[in-house]
This record gives C-alpha cells, structure tokens and sequence, in this order.
C-alpha cells in the first residue's frame, strides 16, 4: 500500500545523518569550499557512522540497507554539502559498479576493505567519460587490447570523481572497436600499476569539495580476473543498472540541495522587507515559492519511489523508467529552486557571503554527475516505446553531454 | 514503510475500470460529448459494478443515510488513495462520465462536515432507492457571476423570514446543478460581514422560487451538465439551514465551504492525470505505430525527450497526488498538500495534452470514436480551472509556507 512513512529504523538513521550534516559539515562548507576537499575529523566521522556503506551489501562488508534508506542520507548530506558528500570515504560509484558488474568474488575482493579500519582514507573512482567523442568510429578512444593473460588499456579519461585520493579505478575502455558502444568492457585499473597516471585535476563550477579529474592509461597492463563482464542481463544492462543507481544517490542529493534552497529562500522571503511588508506577501514572489515547494516534494517522493522499485526488485524496466523520471526531474527541479534561491535574494544571493550561490553552483555541477536529465528521458522513452536499450542510445556516452562518475 | 505500490484491492479497482474503460465508456465518449449526455442504461449499470468503492469517496465514506462509524486510530484507512485511484481511471476512461455518475457529488462533504444527524439522513436517504426509482445527484453552488475564486464575495443573499430563509441571487458553473434533487447553496445574510456572514442551505428541487436558468455550452466535458441556478424569493425552511443556527454561532460559517476542498482536491488533480495520461499515452502508441524508429532522424530523439517529459511531470505531479491522500488517510491536515496536487497535476495534465497532440501532427486533431485526443484537449483545461483556479491553489500554499500572510 501506497506510503510515505519511513520504517523506525530508517527514522533512525536519516536523524542521526541529518545531526551530523547539520552540526559537522554544515558549519564548514566554506572551508571545505576552499580546501577543495574533505578534512581528516569529518571522513573519520563519517567512517565510524558508516556512511559510505549503507547501500553495499553485507557481504561486502557493507549494511545492506537499501537504496531507500540511501535516499534518506543522502538527501541529509545533500542540504549540508552536495560536494562533501562526493568525498566522503567509501567506495562510492566505484562500489556502484562493481556490485552490479562484477561477480560476488570480484565484488567482494574488490570492496570489503572499505569497512574496518583503513576505510577512512579508501576511495574508489569510475573512469567513464572522454574528454572528447571518438571521431573515426562509435565508442571509447581509450582503448584495451588483449595481451598474454589479461588486456593493456591505454588512452585518457576525464571527470573522474575521486581521480587523486582513489586508490583503485574501474576503467571502461573499447575491447571490440567495431561494435561500437556494443563492445566496451570494464575493468579495474589499481593505483600502483605503473601504466596508470594520475592527470589534472578540474577546476569546477561547483561541488568544491569533491575532486574531479583525469587519469592516463599507457599500456597498463590488467590480469584478465580484473574485467568486470556485467551481471544478469549483460554488459549494457549492467551497466545501465550501475547508472541508475547513482542517478537515485546524486538525485537525492539534489533533492537535499533544492530543500535547503527552498528552506533559506522562504526564510528571506518572510523576514526581508519590502514596501512595508515581507517580500513573500507579494503574490510574484509568493507564487514562484509555491511552485519550488512542489518541486522539492514532487521531486523527493519520485526518488523515493525510484529507490522502491530497486528495494521491492519491481521488474528492471519498471525499476529503470521510475528511476530515469525521478532523476531527471529532481536534477531539474535542483537547478530551478536553487535559481530561484538566487533570484529571491536579489543581489546578496550573488554574493558570497551567502550560500545561495554556492547552491546554485552546485546544483548544476550535479546535474552532470549522473546521467544527465536529457540522456534519462531518452532511457525512459526507449523503455516507453519499447525499441530496447541500444547502448548508443541510453547509456551517457561522451557522444552526447560527457558526464562526471 | 515507505511503500509505492497498490494494494491488492487498489489493483482490482484499477484493473477493472481499466478495461471497462477501454471496452465500454471510450467507445461511446465522442458520442456521449456530441449528445451531450450519459446514456442513463450505462449509468444505472455502471453503479451496480461500481458498488463498493465511488470515485468521489473521501475520508468519511459512510453509508448513505448511515451515521459514520468509530474508526480505530490505529488502522489508517486507505479510502483516499483508493479513491485517487480509482478517479484517475475513470477520467482516463472518460472524464464527464466521472462528474455525471449519480450521488451527492461535491454536495456530500459539507453535509457529511457540518449537516445535523437528521440532514444527513434526509438529504443522504434520498439516494437509498436509486437502484428502483430514478437516478438522483446532489450539486454544491458557490460560484456566481461576480464572485469565484473571491468566496468571500458572494452576494446571493439569504435572510430569516418567519420559519424559514429567503434566498435572492444566481449561481452559475454548477455541476449536475439542474438535474440535482438538491444543491448545496451558499448565500450571506451581511457581505460587509465575509464569513461569518456566510449560510450554507440545502435547497431542494422544486423549492418555490427556484429555477434553473442557462445550460451552459463548453469548450469541454460536454457529457456532463454545467447549469445556471436562480433564486427569486426562494423560500427554504430552517431545517434545510446546514448543521442549524448553532453551526454559524463561531466566526467560521464560511469554513464550511472550503474544507470540501482539502479532500476533494487530490480527487480532482486524479482526474486530471487519468486525462493526461490518456493523452501521454496516445501519442506514446502513436509515436510507436507511425515513427519510423529505426532511422536515425535526430527529430526522432527530440520526440522521445517530449514523451519523456509528459511522462515524468505527470509522474511528479501523481506523486503529490498519493502524498495529498496518504495525509487525509493518516489524518493529518493536508491543506496545502491538496492544493499542490491539484496545482501540479492540473498543468501536468494540460501541458501533457498539448504536446501530445503536437506530437502527432494533424492526426492529433482528428476526431474520431478512435482518435480521442482533441477531446481530452479541450476536457483538460476546466482542471486548472475548477474547485480552485491553479493561482487559487498557490494561494493556499502561500499562506501556508508565509508567516502571517493572510491575505495578499
């Protein structure tokens, strides 16, 4: 039946987070801001909490709490800080990936070290994206080709979060460059191979705090164990479930962003004064709140109901449309509150002084961090018009907009 | 839990008007919108499957004529969701079919909310026999020429004659208002003294004095009656003043009138999804049928992205549909959350209209007992419109998100 209450436990949880985001990172977004990362006590903090494994399954060291549960924190995380939510320790998209493209041996071996004791300084990265299309043919520039006992990857990747503190990558290259987006594969790249390097880190829009960057592959060389080949459904479907997933984290976080966006603009527009009255008694001002309000909500209960399906194992395209309409709409919905944020401020929204901006920054910076609104609506028109899932067509290739991981 | 899925009771009522829907009422839908009427047959029939659920059921779904009964605390009903549910399908079916079926309408709540015992057993008891006699609706007047959205500008007036009232003015835009055995009308006995000046009568059909005047013709839902009502010299007995004089002792007569809305609101943003999604899914199959998909035209990919974005705002705006009813289910107030749902819906439902019909070009206007959408375009508008225009719904909201803010 049709509900919109938390289970006890997951009160629980989404309270003890909300407490951390408000009094721990909250205080401190502007130093983290400047920093461009994430200081020791907070990822200490955040380790003991477990944070970064709530969604894992257990049998990787994880809580096995559901992507329901994931949507309460996240969203908590997302109103204090959307960028320190990105470098929290854990194994983050990394994890995302392998749990759904590995098998339980490669998952486990690959991830059960973020819990216990060195969890607090591991993170993970995916390298996806390139910095530019592939001109000759469809797929990846970077490319592996098959060797003595595994594969050499070579090429570049970009907008990879976690690109310097990362100690392990899962790399998507091209295997069979004449298949197209049909034939890329994925495999685990570690810090200390010596074909890996580490390249220039972004300077970004928003999301200060998180680290986005480029890694270089020159013949690095894989064991043929560390190709990931994608579970149920193949490679493509795998993939696809990976990209959903972390479009419910970074969609949650967005909802939390356009909550606080909304929170602070109503807060303004009920103490700010205007010819005689609150600025939110004029109907212009008051209207455009009431249409945010309907954007954070609306948007909050679709990723809810995203996570849901993913919890409930609703049939995968049942899972996936939920899962694309929620998204695009919460990324959307984001990047209109936190306008609007700006807007009602009028000029001290632009000023630094405030946290509007950094809102506003950050709302768009997430919108890129996952399948973008536009790559989601065509997965949710492919699945509507059922013309199957051509990975050209519904996976975030660098053909279209390029996308952080 | 935090649950999106139906139960099973919900599925069978979706399922069933789903496909009664699909089989019986779309069929005749541009024959029922060009009669400009529901055939009584269907009517009568459709009640008979019907029973057990209605789609304008609300919290208190009692019995007609019977008093509510105790409900445990601890049990949270589901009526509302299922009730969203159900209009949802209906209206996808046919949304003037929906305001037709017979019942006390949009009267039902504020006799339910303030009606003596006594009231509610006549003006409820009246629907008992339907199934033997003639088919009977309720109707609520509140909107006149000069006053809508303003309630607190009405100017029918009601005055204490003897034993009784005397009501002068006109009532215009009534649902079912001409065919109703009795309507719910709203009249002052001060306008310089707003809501607490505020009466609610039950005047019955045939009251002297009372006439119906012009039937109004719509752009849309057309099937379904929209009346003029007159009073002259109406003369209404006391017992007919709802709830009675100790109703209107407090300041807040004039409540009576808008707390119909909280529950009927979410209802109505249902119904204005079932017609959006009627048309979402129309140019969907259409797209399907008559696009060639497997060439690469790149105005093929800006189709599926205007699908997905009907898909996804009517999805958002369902979404505030279920919280609005899981709220009055739970029993927690849920003003403002009514007012989003029928806010956001209401446009989700018209946007989605239009870019369906833009989707399938000229066949998109077409009208034909196969092709509905030209008239699920002009169905759609009245939604952003009725109980509540969308500027009226931000009002509530306003009201609740600003401190102090009372009025504008």
């Amino acid at each position: 039946m049709i509900s919109f209450e938390p289970s006890e436990e997951q009160q629980l949880i989404q309270q003890s987070v909300a407490d951390f985001a408000k009094s721990t990172l909250a205080p401190r977004v502007r130093e983290l801001e400047k920093k461009r990362s994430v200081p020791d006590d907070i990822r200490r903090g955040a380790h003991e909490m477990g944070l970064g494994l709530m969604a894992l399954p257990e049998r990787c060291g994880g809580q096995g709490l559901g992507y329901v549960a994931t949507a309460l924190v996240e969203e908590e995380l997302g109103a204090a800080d959307a960028g320190a939510a990105f470098g929290l320790p854990g194994p983050g998209a990394f994890g995302r990936a392998v749990v759904e493209l590995g098998t339980e041996a490669q998952a486990e071996s690959l991830l059960s070290d973020f819990s216990g004791d060195g969890g607090a300084d591991r993170f993970g990265g995916v390298a996806w994206s390139e910095l530019a299309p592939c001109k000759e043919r469809s797929g990846f520039t970077t490319v592996a080709t098959r060797i003595d006992g595994g594969y050499s990857l070579s090429g570049r990747k970009a907008f990879v979060t976690n690109a310097h503190v990362a100690d392990r990558f899962l790399v998507f290259a091209q295997v069979e460059p004449e298949r197209g987006w049909a034939g890329i594969g994925a495999f685990v790249v570690r810090k200390d191979n010596p074909g890996l390097n580490v390249g220039t880190r972004h300077d970004t829009l928003g999301l200060d705090a998180a680290d986005f960057g480029e890694i270089l592959l020159t013949d690095a060389k894989v064991a043929e164990d560390d190709r990931l080949l994608g579970g149920a459904g193949g490679f493509t479907q795998a993939t696809m479930r990976f990209f959903a997933k972390q479009a419910i984290v970074v969609a949650a976080r967005a909802v939390g962003v356009a909550r606080f966006a909304f929170e602070i603009a109503r807060e303004h527009c009920d103490t700010r004064k205007a010819f005689g009255k609150p600025i939110g008694h004029f109907q212009a001002v008051a209207f455009a709140l009431a249409d945010r309000h309907m954007d954070v909500e609306s948007a909050r209960w679709l990723v809810w109901k995203a996570a849901h399906a993913w919890d409930s194992k609703a049939p995968e395209n049942e899972a996936l449309l939920a899962t694309a309409q929620a998204a695009a709409h919460a990324l959307e919905a984001c990047m209109r509150t936190a306008d609007d944020c700006v807007g009602l401020h009028g000029g001290s929204g632009f000023i630094r002084d405030l946290v509007a901006e950094k809102l506003m920054r950050d709302a768009k910076q997430l919108a890129l961090c996952c399948p973008t609104a536009e790559q989601l609506d065509q997965v949710a028109a492919a699945i509507e018009l059922g013309i199957g899932l051509d990975p050209a067509l519904v996976l975030p290739t660098p053909d279209t907009q390029a996308i952080f991981t | 839990m935090i649950d999106f899925s139906l139960s099973k009771k919900q599925k069978e009522i979706q399922e069933g008007i789903r496909s009664l829907g699909k089989y019986v009422i779309r069929p005749m839908s541009l024959s029922m919108d060009r009669n400009k009427e529901v055939p009584e047959p269907f009517l009568r029939n459709f009640m008979k499957l019907a029973k057990g659920f209605r789609s304008d059921d609300v919290v208190d779904p009692i019995e007609e004529g019977v008093a509510a009964p105790e409900r445990d605390p601890s049990k949270v009903g589901e009526t509302n969701r299922t009730s969203a549910i159900a209009a949802e399908e209906l209206a996808w079916a046919d949304a003037a079919l929906l305001l037709s079926v017979p019942g006390p309408g949009l009267g039902g709540p504020p006799i339910r909310a303030t009606g003596t015992p006594e009231q509610k057993e006549r003006f409820f008891g009246i629907f008992k026999d339907m199934h033997k006699g003639p088919l009977k609706w309720g109707a609520y007047a509140l909107t006149e020429p000069g006053a809508g959205s303003d309630v607190a500008g009405i100017r029918t007036s009601c005055r204490k004659e003897g034993r009784g009232w005397v009501i002068n003015g006109r009532k215009c835009y009534i649902t079912n208002g001409a065919r109703a055995s009795w309507n719910v009308v709203f009249a002052t006995v001060d306008p310089a003294a707003g809501r607490a000046g505020h009466r609610a009568f039950v005047v019955e059909k045939g009251t002297p004095g009372f006439e119906v005047g012009k039937i109004e013709d719509k752009m849309g839902l057309r099937a379904n009656e929209t009346a003029e009502l007159v009073f002259e010299d109406c003369h209404v007995p006391e017992e007919n003043l709802l709830g009675g004089e100790a109703a209107y002792v407090s300041k807040e007569g004039f409540m009576t009138a808008m707390k119909t809305f909280d529950n009927t609101r979410p209802l109505v943003g249902a119904m204005a999804l079932g017609i959006g999604r009627a048309a979402y899914e129309y140019a969907r199959d259409f797209v399907k049928e008559n696009y060639v998909l497997s060439r690469p035209v790149p105005r093929y990919a800006a189709i599926a992205e205007r699908l997905a974005k009907v898909g996804r705002r009517l999805e958002a705006a369902r979404s505030l549909v279920y919280r609005a009813t899981y709220m009055a289910d739970a029993r927690i107030p849920n003003a403002k959350e009514a007012s989003m749902a029928k806010a956001a819906a209401g446009q989700a439902a018209i946007f989605s209209c239009i870019e369906s019909i833009e989707i399938c070009g000229a066949h998109g206007s077409l009208a034909t007992e196969h092709a509905l959408l030209e008239k699920w375009f002009r169905d759609i508008k009245v939604y952003d419109i009725f109980e509540g225009t969308g500027n009226i719904q931000r009002i509530v909201i306003s009201k609740r998100l600003m401190n102090g803010l009372k009025a504008f």
